[in-house]
C-alpha cells in the first residue's frame, strides 16, 4: 500500500520520548489551528511539503536500530490519517517500538490501534482544561470535548505507557488552568513552556512564553504533588 | 625605550666617551637608554653593540657608526632613543647588504600605537582570556617572544611557513615552555609541595583541604610553566585515602571547594583561570587496583587502590552533584572540566547504571561532562581540549609508583589542509607529496623548540624552567625523552571539498579520500619519529584560532580557490574551516551518523579526538543520553564525545537561561550574553573571535521539532 503522507523525519531525538532515543515521523494534516503551533506547515501547507515514501523512511531508520528504542510518530495529528493503521503495522513487521502523538480528537481510533497493540507508547496533547470557550481559543476551531474525554479515558484505561501534556502561554493559561486540568486528570501533566520561535499564527510570534520562574512554580502544580501548598505561593506570585 | 623627563642639561661623563682618533664628538645630543637613562651621545656604544652582537668586523662597525652618527647630526635633535640609533644601524647593515648581522642585531618591540590599541581592546586570540592589566602584559610579552621565537629559535623556511599560514605553531608567545601536562596527585602526596624557589616548603598534606591547596597551588605553578592545559589523573581515586573519615556532607563540601577553587582561579597566564582538566573513573582502573595507596602525611596507607573503590566512588558522585547545580548563578563551571572514562570494566562495576544518568543528567542540563571511551585494555589519560596520552607498557610500570606518571606534548603544529588542495590542483600525487613536505616542516619544526627547551633545562633547578627541572623522585619533572610532539590538522573537510567537490558527509568517495589524508598523516609521522627518536603523534588541533587565521591567509592569497569552500561569511569576516577531521558544523545530520563517521578517523588520531553534539536549546533527556553514550561505546570507534548546550546569562539580573536569546526571560533586559562551547571547552559568546562566530550560526543543532 502507498503513503503519501510523511512529511518530516528526524532519524535521532533525545527528547521525543522520555528515556529513550527515538526516530520521528512527521504526519502532515491537523484538525486544530492553534495559534501557537510550531510545525505549523505541516499543518496549513501540508499538501505542498514533499512526501517520503514509507518504504524509503523504513530503509533510512533500519540502520540506526541498534540506536534507536523506537519510532514516534507525531504530526500535524497523525488520527487523521488513513494509513495510520498502515504505517504502524510495517513498523511492528520491521520490530520497532512505537509511540504515538496524538491531540485526542478521535477516540475510536485510538482504541482501534490499541486493541491492535499497535502502540507501546502514547503522549496526548491536552489544549486547555476541558472548557468549551477555553479549547477554542487555544485551538482556533469548535472542538466536541466529548471526544477528547474519551481519549484520555482510553489512554489511561490502557495498559501502556502514558503522558498528557500541555503547552502553556500567558495570553491563554494561568496557574488556575493547570490546577484544573491537573486535578480532573488525577495524574502529574506535563508542561510545555511556550517558545516563541515561528508559530502558525505569525502574530504569536511577539509572544512569549512564562517567565522560568513562573513556569517552574506552573509544573509544580501540574506535578500535582504539593497542590495546597503551591497554589499559595502562585496566588503571592501573582 | 625609557621614561620621557624634562630635558634639562645633564653633565656628561665624558670618561665613557672614547674618541677615535681625532674625530671630534661634541654633538648636544641626549640618548634616551633602555636603562631608564638619559645620557650623552656616545658613538662608541654603537660600535661595542655591533661587536657584541653581531659577527661584524671593527672596521665596518665604526663605519657605521659614523655613518649613523652623521645622520643624527643632520637631523638638529636635542634626544634621539636608544631604539631609534638601533633602527638607524639596522638600515645601515641592510644597505651594505649585512643581511645576518641585521637580523642579529634588531630590535623586538611594539609600535606605540599598537601598545595604546591593546590596552583599550580586548585581545580574542584565547577566549580564555579576560581583559585587564595582567591581559595586556601577557599579549605584549607574547608579541615579543613570538617575534624571538621566529627569528632565533625556529629556522627561516619553518618560520616563513608559519607567517604564510601553510603550519600554525602553536603557543609561540609561550615559546619558553611546553605545551601541556598530566600528572596524577601521587607527586604532592608523596613529596609535598616542595617548589624550587619557594619561600617555604609544605610537608605531604594530612587533610583532604590541604591536599586540595596543594593540587590548587601546583597547578597554578604548572600553568606558569606550561603554555596549555594542566590535566590530573584519576582525581577522584587519589583522593579517596583522605576520605575515609568523611562523611558525605564532607565529601560534597570538598567536591564544591575544588571545582570552585579550580574556576575561579584567575592567577594563569594574563590572568587566566587555570586550563584544568579532571580525569574520573568509577572503577578502579586496572592499572592501579594493586597499587598501595599513599595517604595523609605521605603514607602508605597499608591497603591498594582496589580497597578505596567506595571512597572514590563517593567523590565522584558529589563533584557531578556541584557541575549539576552550577555556580552561585546557576550557570555552568568553566573549569575543571570532568572527564569521565567509559571502559568495559565500568560497566561490569556496582552501581555504575546510577552513576551514568548522574553524569547524563549533568551532560543535560549543563553540558559539563566529557565522555571518554577507552575500549578493551587501552588507559588514557586527557587534558586540553581533547588531548590524550594512551598508556604505553612503561606508562603501565609508571602506574606502580604513580607519582612518576607525568606526561606532557612539547609542542602542536598544525596544517593547513586546504591549503594543499588549491596548490595541487586536483592531483592525488601531489597532494600527498606536499602533505608529506609540511609534515617534515612541521617535524623539523618540533626539533628545533626541542633543542631550544633542552637549551633551557640544562641550566637545570637554577635556570628559567626550575620547576620543571625540579628533581624530587631523582628524576626531571619533564621528562624530556618522553614527550610527545603533537600533529594537527585543520580544514580536512575543506581540503576533500577542493580536491573531490564533495564534502566530507556528502558522499562515500569523500569520505574515503579523507580517510586516506589522515592514514597517510599518520603515516608519515610514525616514519619520522623513528627517523627523529621523536614521538610525533596526530592531534585534533582546538584550532579555536587557528581555523579563522588560516581562513583569513587563504582569503589573502588563494582567494579563488578558497572562496568556493570557505565556511561562513566572507563579508563580515566571519569565517573559518571546519576544525580538524570534523564534519561541516553546519551538516545537517543525525547524531548517530556523526558520531560513527567522524569516529571513523579517531583510531588514526592517536593523541586525541572528540566528537560535539551541539544541542542548541533542546533539554535532552538523561535517560536517553545514556542510552545514547553507552551505544557509542559499544557500535563506534569514537573516542570522546561531549553534548553542547547553549546558554544566557543577564547581565542586568544576574540569571541564565537554556538557549542563546537575545533578551533576558525574567527582567527583558537585552543586555545579555551566551554561553557555550567555542571548542573545547565552555567561554562566554562575546569573547569569540569573528570566525569561531561565524562557525556559531552555523551549527547544526540536533533538533527538537519539524
Amino acid at each position: 500500500m502507498r503513503c503519501n503522507n510523511i512529511k518530516g523525519l528526524i532519524e535521532c531525538s533525545f527528547v521525543d520520548w522520555p528515556g529513550m532515543v527515538c526516530g520521528v515521523m512527521f504526519l502532515g494534516g491537523c484538525n486544530f489551528r492553534c495559534p501557537y503551533c510550531h510545525n505549523h506547515p505541516l499543518v496549513l501547507e501540508t499538501d505542498s511539503l514533499p512526501a517520503l515514501p514509507l518504504g524509503k523512511v523504513l530503509e533510512r531508520l533500519a540502520p540506526l536500530k541498534k540506536w534507536l528504542n523506537g519510532v514516534c510518530i507525531s504530526g500535524g495529528e497523525p488520527t487523521f490519517d488513513p494509513e495510520l493503521g498502515t504505517i504502524l503495522t510495517r513498523l511492528k513487521e520491521k520490530g520497532w517500538k512505537v509511540k504515538l502523538d496524538t491531540n485526542g480528537s478521535r477516540p475510536f481510533v485510538l482504541k482501534k490501534l490499541l486493541a491492535k497493540r499497535l502502540i507501546d507508547m502514547i503522549a496526548m496533547d491536552i489544549k486547555a482544561p476541558l472548557d468549551e470557550k477555553k479549547y477554542i481559543r487555544c485551538t482556533g476551531r469548535r472542538v466536541d470535548l466529548e471526544n477528547i474525554r474519551q481519549s484520555i479515558r482510553i489512554i489511561r484505561e490502557s495498559e501502556i505507557p502514558h503522558e498528557f501534556r500541555m503547552t502553556v502561554l500567558p495570553r491563554y493559561h494561568n496557574k488556575n488552568d493547570v490546577a484544573e486540568l491537573t486535578a480532573y486528570l488525577a495524574e502529574p501533566l506535563k508542561l510545555q513552556n511556550f517558545n516563541p520561535r515561528t508559530t502558525l499564527d505569525p502574530r504569536m510570534a511577539i509572544e512569549e512564553g512564562f517567565s522560568p520562574e513562573i513556569f517552574s512554580d506552573l509544573q509544580l502544580l501540574a506535578s500535582g504533588a504539593a497542590h495546597n501548598d503551591s497554589n499559595d505561593k502562585m496566588l503571592i506570585a501573582s | 625605550m625609557g621614561v620621557v623627563l624634562p630635558l634639562e642639561p645633564i653633565g656628561r661623563n665624558t670618561e665613557k666617551i672614547s674618541y677615535s682618533q681625532n674625530e671630534t664628538t661634541d654633538l648636544a645630543l641626549f640618548v634616551r637608554t633602555s636603562e631608564e637613562d638619559i645620557t650623552g651621545w656616545n658613538r662608541q656604544r654603537i660600535v661595542d653593540a655591533l661587536l657584541r652582537e653581531t659577527f661584524i668586523d671593527p672596521d665596518t662597525a665604526v663605519r657605521i657608526s659614523k655613518d649613523v652618527e652623521k645622520t643624527v647630526k643632520s637631523g638638529a635633535l636635542k634626544t634621539v632613543t636608544g631604539p631609534l640609533i638601533r633602527e638607524l644601524v639596522n638600515a645601515r647593515l641592510l644597505e651594505l647588504g649585512l643581511e645576518q648581522n641585521r637580523r642579529m642585531h634588531t630590535r623586538l618591540g611594539v609600535p606605540l600605537y599598537d601598545v595604546d590599541q591593546l590596552l583599550v581592546h580586548q585581545n580574542k586570540e584565547n577566549a580564555n582570556i579576560p581583559h585587564g592589566p595582567e591581559a595586556t602584559n601577557l599579549t605584549l610579552a607574547e608579541g615579543i617572544k613570538k617575534e624571538y621565537a621566529l627569528l632565533h629559535v625556529f629556522s627561516e623556511d619553518v618560520a616563513d611557513a608559519h607567517l604564510k599560514g601553510d603550519i600554525h605553531l602553536h603557543d609561540l608567545g609561550f615559546i619558553d615552555r611546553p605545551y601541556c601536562s598530566g600528572q596524577s596527585l601521587e607527586y604532592i602526596k608523596k613529596f609535598g609541595l616542595n617548589l624550587p624557589h619557594a619561600l617555604s616548603l609544605a610537608a605531604p598534606a594530612r587533610h583532604p583541604e590541604v591536599l586540595l591547596s596543594h593540587m590548587v597551588k601546583f597547578a597554578a605553578a604548572l600553568q606558569s610553566n606550561f603554555a596549555g592545559a594542566i590535566g590530573w589523573d584519576a582525581v577522584n581515586l587519589f583522593f579517596a585515602p583522605y576520605l575515609e573519615d568523611l562523611d558525605d556532607k564532607g565529601v560534597r563540601q570538598l567536591a564544591q571547594m575544588m571545582i570552585f577553587e579550580f574556576s575561579q582561579q584567575a592567577v594563569a597566564r594574563g590572568g587566566q583561570a587555570i586550563f584544568s582538566d579532571i580525569n574520573i573513573y568509577w572503577e578502579v582502573p586496572r592499572h592501579f587496583v594493586d597499587v598501595p595507596a599513599i595517604g595523609p602525611g605521605g603514607k602508605y596507607t597499608g591497603k591498594t587502590y582496589g580497597e578505596y573503590e567506595k571512597e572514590a566512588q563517593r567523590f565522584a558522585w558529589a563533584l557531578f552533584d556541584v557541575y549539576q547545580e552550577g555556580d552561585a548563578a546557576g550557570r555552568p563551571f568553566f573549569f575543571p572540566k570532568p572527564l569521565v572514562h567509559i571502559t568495559e570494566k565500568l560497566f561490569i562495576t556496582e552501581g555504575h547504571e546510577a552513576f551514568l544518568e548522574h553524569i547524563c543528567d549533568v551532560a543535560a542540563d549543563k553540558g559539563n561532562t566529557y565522555f571518554v571511551f577507552d575500549r578493551g585494555e587501552t588507559a588514557k589519560i586527557s587534558e586540553c581540549c581533547r588531548l590524550s596520552f594512551k598508556l604505553e607498557a612503561r606508562d603501565i610500570e609508571d602506574a606502580k609508583k604513580p607519582w612518576k606518571m607525568r606526561y606532557s606534548a612539547l609542542q602542536n603544529v598544525t596544517i593547513n589542509l586546504p591549503r594543499l588542495g588549491y596548490r595541487a590542483k586536483g592531483d592525488d600525487a601531489t597532494l600527498f607529496d606536499l602533505l608529506t613536505e609540511q609534515i617534515r616542516l612541521a617535524a623539523k619544526g618540533h626539533q628545533q623548540k626541542k633543542a631550544f627547551i633542552e637549551k633551557l633545562m640544562a641550566h637545570g633547578e637554577n635556570g628559567p624552567l626550575s620547576l620543571l627541572a625540579m628533581k624530587c623522585d631523582g628524576e626531571n619533572y619533564l621528562r624530556l625523552e618522553r614527550c610527545s610532539y603533537l600533529v594537527g590538522m585543520v580544514g580536512l573537510n575543506e581540503l576533500v571539498k577542493t580536491h573531490l567537490g564533495r564534502e566530507l558527509h556528502d558522499s562515500d568517495e569523500a569520505m574515503k579520500f579523507g580517510l586516506q589524508v589522515i592514514a597517510h598523516m599518520n603515516l608519515v609521522c610514525r616514519k619520522m619519529g623513528e627517523r627523529f627518536g621523536m614521538k610525533f603523534v596526530l592531534e585534533q588541533t582546538p584550532a579555536e584560532s587557528t581555523a579563522y587565521r588560516f581562513a583569513k591567509l587563504d582569503m589573502a592569497h588563494y582567494s579563488e580557490e578558497a572562496a568556493m569552500v570557505v565556511q561562513g561569511n566572507v563579508e563580515n569576516n566571519e569565517m573559518y574551516y571546519t576544525n580538524s577531521t570534523l564534519y561541516t558544523a553546519a551538516g545537517e545530520m543525525n547524531p548517530i551518523r556523526r558520531v560513527e563517521r567522524e569516529g571513523l578517523f579517531h583510531p588514526l588520531i592517536e593523541a586525541g579526538a572528540i566528537t560535539h553534539i551541539w544541542l542548541g536549546e533542546a533539554h535532552p533527556d538523561k535517560n536517553s543520553l545514556k542510552g545514547f553514550v553507552e551505544n557509542v561505546f559499544k557500535h563506534t570507534q569514537n573516542d570522546q564525545i561531549a553534548f553542547s548546550p547553549e546558554f544566557t546569562v543577564c547581565l542586568d539580573c544576574g540569571r541564565t537561561m537554556r538557549g542563546l536569546r537575545d533578551d533576558c526571560s525574567y527582567c527583558r533586559s537585552n543586555h545579555v550574553d551566551g554561553i557555550t562551547r567555542i571548542t573545547g571547552y565552555f567561554t562566554r559568546v562575546s569573547s569569540w573571535n569573528k570566525g569561531k562566530i561565524g562557525e556559531l550560526r552555523d551549527r547544526y543543532r540536533n533538533p527538537n521539532q519539524l
